[in-house]
């Protein structure tokens, strides 16, 4: 079982192997946070080019906040599997991770935006 | 094939890349029907086409990656060492390159409109 340099060496090259379930959970995690990101594009992409008839400035920003978020959390999605990774080898704490900090204040941002963009248009 | 784990970790994994194996595809036959109409040129089909394709390499890499996981677990148990990230990676660099697209047809579709 020597020999075998799993990538990324940043995470595998350290600690012990965790019980599998947990390594399968964390990747679930991180298909969903990706699943997430397709979601928020998917979101931001269809406000613009829909062409809805809303005050084109506000209709903008909220669609930029969307596609911005979207293109963060696979970043940030990628990290955090990492770093939850290397906690679990090395029977340390898990990390917290922004991620839901930045989707709760992308889609809150997002969403009032487009209220305005309703109200005002 | 042998059943590993009874909370059927491995079958919900798999499972986990198929849907976000489908959600890629759904997006990207959205894109296909939307962006050549929208920017008028058949060209433009190719971004829906690239994600098809990811998509359907994603779901067929999704069952051989639980065949190696399962694998590796009835043999070696539950401390046995499963594969790597390299799948996790490309698809974070895919969504991430999504995004710099999907970035780039907000900006052009707002500065045509102007």
């Amino acid at each position: 079982m020597s020999g075998r340099g799993r990538f990324p060496a940043s995470v595998y090259g350290q600690g012990t192997e965790p019980d599998a379930r947990f390594t399968l959970a964390n990747e679930r995690t991180f298909l969903a946070w990706i699943r997430t990101a397709l979601a928020l594009l998917a979101g931001g992409v269809a406000l613009e080019l829909l062409g809805l008839e809303l005050h084109p400035g506000l209709r903008l920003a909220a669609s930029l906040v969307l596609v911005i978020a979207g293109i963060l959390t696979p970043v940030l999605a990628w990290f955090g599997w990492g770093r939850a990774e290397r906690a679990m080898r090395l029977a340390q704490p898990l990390p917290s991770s922004p991620l839901g900090a930045v989707l709760g204040v992308a889609v809150s941002l997002a969403g009032v935006l487009l209220l305005l963009a309703i109200l005002l248009r | 094939m042998t059943l590993f784990d009874p909370g059927l970790q491995p079958e919900r994994t798999e499972l986990a890349w198929r849907r976000t194996a489908l959600a890629l595809g759904a997006g990207s036959l959205v894109a296909l029907r939307l962006l050549p109409v929208a920017f008028g040129h058949p060209a433009w089909a190719f971004g829906g086409l690239a994600g098809l394709m990811l998509a359907a390499m994603l779901w067929i890499s999704s069952r051989r990656r639980y065949r190696g996981v399962n694998l590796v677990l009835t043999s070696d148990g539950d401390r046995g060492m499963l594969p790597g990230a390299s799948m996790i990676a490309i698809l974070a660099v895919i969504a991430f390159a999504i995004g710099l697209v999907s970035l780039a047809v907000v900006i052009v579709t707002a500065l045509r409109s102007v």
